[in-house]
């Protein structure tokens, strides 16, 4: 109708078409690329964890082999949790009072002790007990700055006796499987601020947390196998097969799981057709296509799914060099998937008017502090810090090996369970 | 030596210790209310908060979309020029096509720089437009609000006299009651780095004026009252009486205490 | 005997050392009208309010002008405020010796040009076929619309 065009014209800016709130017309969106980095951050955080806590709480041995690379990997990226945060607020100097006068009736504020709580009372204290004997071995065999930042990680307990060893492996244990619903609690509560938001109708949905946790689990334990074999290879030794495989089933379990539960998020929206659902299915068709359909639905989800599905179904047929290799592309098509699924739904979600009558258009920049190049860079920092920790703590140069067996009993040290 | 430190001793001591420590606050806040007592400030004295109860209410059919209120917000309350703390949409539903049974056609809404200056005539011909009408929209003051109930700091709140407010020197500028709001009436102050909104003009309401969109509105679309302390015919009073009203986006469960009469089915 | 293995003795004591430095750290951080009315600070109540009001209100006109208010009330724009055409009138209750800019018919305009979406009961009329090149003045008394000057 000719009236359309005309009434475009008169109201069409460069930042909007059809109607939106006088308020939505900004330059970027309020939530930017540093919202969405955060909740990446904290689902690698949360899925390696889970994947550690299988060698501990349903005892497969066959993963030892990466089980402190995990928890190193959930700390490095725990570390620089926050930093997305601070960068992002209005007043980062106030930052505090989010624990000083916690408002209980807001997600946000149980950030404050949640990250504390996960940071201090699981991570910290598993890693502690796990690598207590080792920390008390290293400071009398090492010099000079290493043996002083082992001995200060000892808390000064030195006593290695075997109940002391028994009660380190039974500890660990018991903080893992409470570290298991706390993980659910620290990526669950992100996905639960986007839920609770039912002004917006591409958020406010029962199903958002439980697809933040699901996608989480799946970003973290990608990211273990895509960092084993990265270290493998800086390494120059053979992955360890059996533990590959396993994880790689892990995987597949927990992409099918979180494929079924998206894909039920959408199924039910076009199916109830609620009230914005013609904004929201042209969001999706036409801003979002690249990301949603192209990035996130077919290369971060489809593609492994059916990959590592061949794998499941065709087992040790596939050479162990092709299966590398699947698994190395898979996991990283999943971590771009992933990241491609906080995009569109934190972006997304501020793409569309609140009057359901209009969508805005936004600009990246690459500088400033919404920008691109803060973002990357905080993706990077982990990476950083992981390197720093596998220095320290994971070394091939150190006496003992990592290999502990609840129970406090070593194993001998076989080459492939090396790292 | 160890005879007289017993592990009764010392975590008698240290039992002691916390206990000290978990008093403070309730220590201080006794300390606060005295000091309360004793401060003087700029605000108007004497003014009780929680013996009054503000309500804007709004004649959708006597707004002539002029834009003056818009106006008169921005310059009572220094609003930066591309946010507003209220605005005025233009609804223009056209014919149905000719035949084809419906009961209307397609709905424009435009609000150019918020109405501040009125609107230019519509492009849609005269003869198409089946009806149109002026809504100003503010904050809606909800009893329920969601933005308050999101806040993880406490720094916007509902006062006792049912005005929604933001505590600009203690926001840390998150931006999650700019998200829950549904009506948009939230934004990002860019000056304070803090969320804003409107205030009600709650520096007015304290001393006994009405807010500066009240008071310049030129054909009484906007009504305004204490429902605590009405006056001698009240028009806020009539207006409830004499209209059948409704709140914007009720089926939310905000609550919003702005009333509306005269709103249509495509207003969102 | 139960004797406390060294590694919880240990961390009990940092737990309890973490404990006590968030209550201080709270004490000391807290805002002391923090939880006055509610979940925020009770001071934020007045440094809102005291903001200095910007438009002077019709009740202010009323106290000087008397004449003028009972007139408006007279007819249609009975609810006027004088500052929605006479703009800003602070500095001239500050110093009445300071007079407002005179009026221009742009503002009559304003609310009164014709447009299908304003309401029928307002007066409207269309700027280029309404008397050209005359002023509004000419033939409407402002404060009292029914009257011809």
């Amino acid at each position: 109708m000719d009236a359309t065009i005309l009434t475009n014209v008169v109201d069409a800016l460069p930042q909007f078409d059809g109607y939106v709130y006088p308020n939505e017309r900004t330059l970027h969106p309020l939530w930017s690329v540093l919202i969405v980095v955060y909740p990446y951050i904290t689902g690698l955080v949360a899925g390696a964890f889970i994947m550690a806590s299988l060698v501990r709480v349903f005892k497969l041995k066959a993963l030892e082999p990466i089980y402190r690379l995990a928890l190193l990997t959930a700390l490095a990226f725990m570390l620089c949790a926050t930093l997305p945060l601070l960068f992002h607020l209005g007043h980062p100097e106030r930052c505090f009072e989010i624990m000083m006068t916690p408002h209980f009736s807001s997600p946000m504020a149980m950030f404050g002790f949640v990250y504390a709580w996960y940071l201090m009372a699981v991570l910290l204290l598993e890693l502690w007990f796990d690598y207590r004997r080792d920390f008390v071995e290293w400071s009398k065999t090492e010099t000079g700055l290493r043996s002083l930042i082992y001995r200060a990680f000892t808390l000064g307990v030195t006593d290695l006796s075997a109940p002391a060893l028994r009660l380190d492996a039974r500890m660990g244990r018991i903080i893992s499987i409470v570290g298991i619903p706390s993980a659910f609690l620290l990526h669950g509560y992100v996905g639960f601020i986007f839920g609770s938001i039912k002004a917006n109708p591409w958020w406010g949905n029962v199903l958002m947390p439980i697809i933040f946790i699901l996608s989480a689990v799946v970003s973290g334990m990608a990211l273990c196998v895509f960092t084993y074999m990265f270290l493998c290879w800086a390494r120059r030794i053979t992955a360890d097969m059996n533990c590959l495989d396993l994880m790689a089933r892990f995987l597949f379990y927990a992409l099918v799981l979180d494929a079924t539960i998206e894909g039920l998020d959408w199924l039910h929206r076009l199916y109830s057709a609620e009230e914005g659902i013609d904004v929201l299915r042209s969001l999706a068709a036409s801003k979002l296509f690249y990301t949603l359909l192209i990035g996130q639905a077919c290369l971060g989800t489809l593609v492994p799914l059916l990959s590592l599905g061949t794998i499941q179904l065709t087992g040790k047929k596939i050479s162990n060099l092709n299966r590398c290799r699947i698994y190395f592309s898979c996991t990283a098509l999943i971590l771009m998937g992933v990241l491609a699924m906080r995009w569109n739904v934190v972006i997304g979600g501020q793409l569309f008017s609140k009057s359901l009558r209009g969508f805005m258009s936004y600009k990246m920049e690459f500088a400033g502090h919404e920008g691109w190049w803060l973002s990357m860079l905080l993706v990077a920092l982990p990476f950083v810090i992981l390197t720093v920790f596998i220095k320290y703590f994971l070394a091939r140069d150190l006496p003992t090996i990592e290999n502990v067996v609840p129970g406090g009993v070593r194993p001998t040290n076989s080459p492939e369970a090396q790292i | 030596m160890s005879e007289n430190i017993t592990r009764r001793g010392v975590l008698r001591n240290l039992a002691g210790i916390v206990g000290g420590i978990l008093a403070m606050p309730a220590g201080r806040t006794c300390k606060a209310a005295v000091q309360h007592g004793l401060a003087t400030s700029s605000a108007p004295k004497g003014y009780d908060p929680t013996k009054h109860k503000w309500l804007m209410a709004l004649d959708v059919d006597r707004c002539i979309g002029c834009g003056m209120c818009v106006e008169a917000c921005k310059a009572e309350n220094s609003v930066p020029q591309s946010n507003f703390r209220t605005w005025i949409e233009r609804y223009v539903i056209t014919r149905p096509k000719a035949g084809s049974g419906e009961s209307r056609g397609e709905t424009f809404v435009d609000s150019l720089n918020g109405g501040i200056a009125g609107f230019k005539p519509s492009l849609i011909p005269k003869e198409d437009i089946l009806k149109s009408f002026f809504v100003p929209k503010l904050c809606n003051q909800c009893e329920n609000s969601p933005c308050s109930q999101v806040c993880p700091v406490g720094a916007t709140f509902e006062s006792p006299d049912g005005v929604v407010l933001v505590d600009k020197n203690y926001c840390i500028g998150c931006g999650f009651c700019i998200q829950a709001c549904p009506y948009g009436c939230r934004f990002f102050n860019t000056t304070t780095n803090t969320a804003d909104k409107c205030t009600m003009c709650y520096h007015r309401i304290t001393r006994g004026l009405r807010p500066a969109c009240v008071e310049i509105c030129p054909s009484q679309a906007r009504i305004f009252g204490d429902m605590k302390n009405p006056i001698a015919d009240d028009p806020l009073q009539k207006f409830i009486e004499n209209n059948k009203t409704q709140g914007l986006k009720d089926h939310l469960g905000t609550k919003p205490r702005v009333r509306y009469a005269g709103l249509d089915e495509e207003v969102r | 005997m139960f004797k406390m293995p060294p590694q919880i003795i240990r961390l009990v004591l940092l737990t309890i050392g973490i404990v006590c430095a968030y209550f201080t750290a709270r004490y000391f951080l807290t805002p002391a009208s923090f939880g006055q009315y509610g979940h925020y600070r009770g001071n934020a109540l007045q440094e809102i309010a005291s903001r200095e009001p910007y438009w002077a209100g019709r009740k202010t006109c009323d106290t000087c002008h008397g004449e003028i208010v009972k007139k408006l009330a007279k007819a249609e724009h009975q609810g006027l405020s004088c500052e929605t055409c006479h703009g800003p009138s602070k500095v001239h209750v500050d110093n009445p010796e300071i007079k407002l800019p005179k009026m221009s018919y742009s503002q009559c305009v304003r609310c009164h040009e014709a447009s299908p979406s304003r309401p029928k009961w307002l007066h409207q009329i269309t700027p280029n076929k309404h008397y050209t090149g005359q002023v509004c003045s000419e033939c409407h008394v402002p404060h009292q619309p029914n009257e011809v000057p």
